[in-house]
């Protein structure tokens, strides 16, 4: 490493079991967030097309991850044409 | 349907109710550690209970793998105070961990018909790398010993045949 890089207090984990486990943990809280984030915002009006624009995906990838959970947990979903919150 | 098939079918059911109230799509490995430590089975109870480790105790070394993975890389899990997402409505598949573990269990005996529940087991406990072998190493447990203790029930099972 170039002396006058600042300080890493993490770097890259050298043990690659412990860089391929980072990802896969990485990966899994990314998960839960997503799932979270969605259902908060759905719970607090937000509609699909504006849910997948802060996602940078698509309405269609968003609805079908995530409708039918939160479907499931009874969460009041906006249809088209309700106004927007 | 014998003894054994029951057994993993229900061992398998609980691992797909883990993956799913854990918000995960498909069920790994860990997940039929998880269903195999619930389950009352006599043989492999006493095994996971001989290094100490139960349904709950199997979960917390899975937490705390995630949060010492997630820490090597700078992350700590303590920042993040999310609401828990509401569980996937949809069924979690057999994911390629668990496929792993099932496909070993089947090869830890000559015949089919001589599988029994430690072989269960033993399929998960036969990963090198992976949530699994990090999480019993984060609980303290040899997974060597705890592997030959799985040999040596299932031999001692066959002297008692």
């Amino acid at each position: 490493m170039v002396a006058c890089m600042p300080v890493v207090e993490n770097p890259v984990p050298r043990d690659p079991a412990d860089a391929l486990a980072a990802a896969v943990a990485l990966r899994r809280l990314a998960d839960q967030l997503e799932d979270a984030a969605v259902e908060q915002a759905m719970r607090e009006g937000w509609g699909w097309p504006l849910v997948a624009e802060a996602l940078g995906v698509t309405r269609q990838a968003v609805h079908k991850k995530h409708a039918k959970r939160l479907i499931a947990a009874g969460v009041k979903l906006r249809r088209r044409g309700d106004d927007r919150v | 349907m014998t003894a054994f098939d029951k057994y993993l079918h229900a061992v398998i059911v609980r691992a797909v109710d883990e993956a799913r109230e854990g918000g995960s799509t498909l069920v790994e490995a860990h997940h039929l550690l998880l269903s195999i430590a619930a389950d009352q089975e006599a043989v492999t109870h006493q095994i996971l209970a001989s290094v100490g480790l139960d349904h709950a105790g199997v979960r917390d070394a899975l937490d705390r793998e995630f949060e010492h993975s997630l820490s090597t890389v700078g992350v700590s899990l303590t920042a993040y105070d999310l609401p828990a997402p509401s569980p996937s409505a949809e069924r979690p598949k057999i994911g390629a961990s668990a496929k792993l573990a099932l496909d070993r269990m089947i090869s830890s005996v000559a015949r089919k018909k001589d599988l029994r529940p430690p072989h269960v087991l033993l399929g998960v406990l036969q990963a090198q790398v992976g949530k699994v072998p990090r999480a019993l190493a984060r609980a303290g447990i040899d997974q060597a010993a705890l592997v030959a203790r799985v040999l040596q029930a299932l031999d001692d099972d066959d002297g008692g045949q």
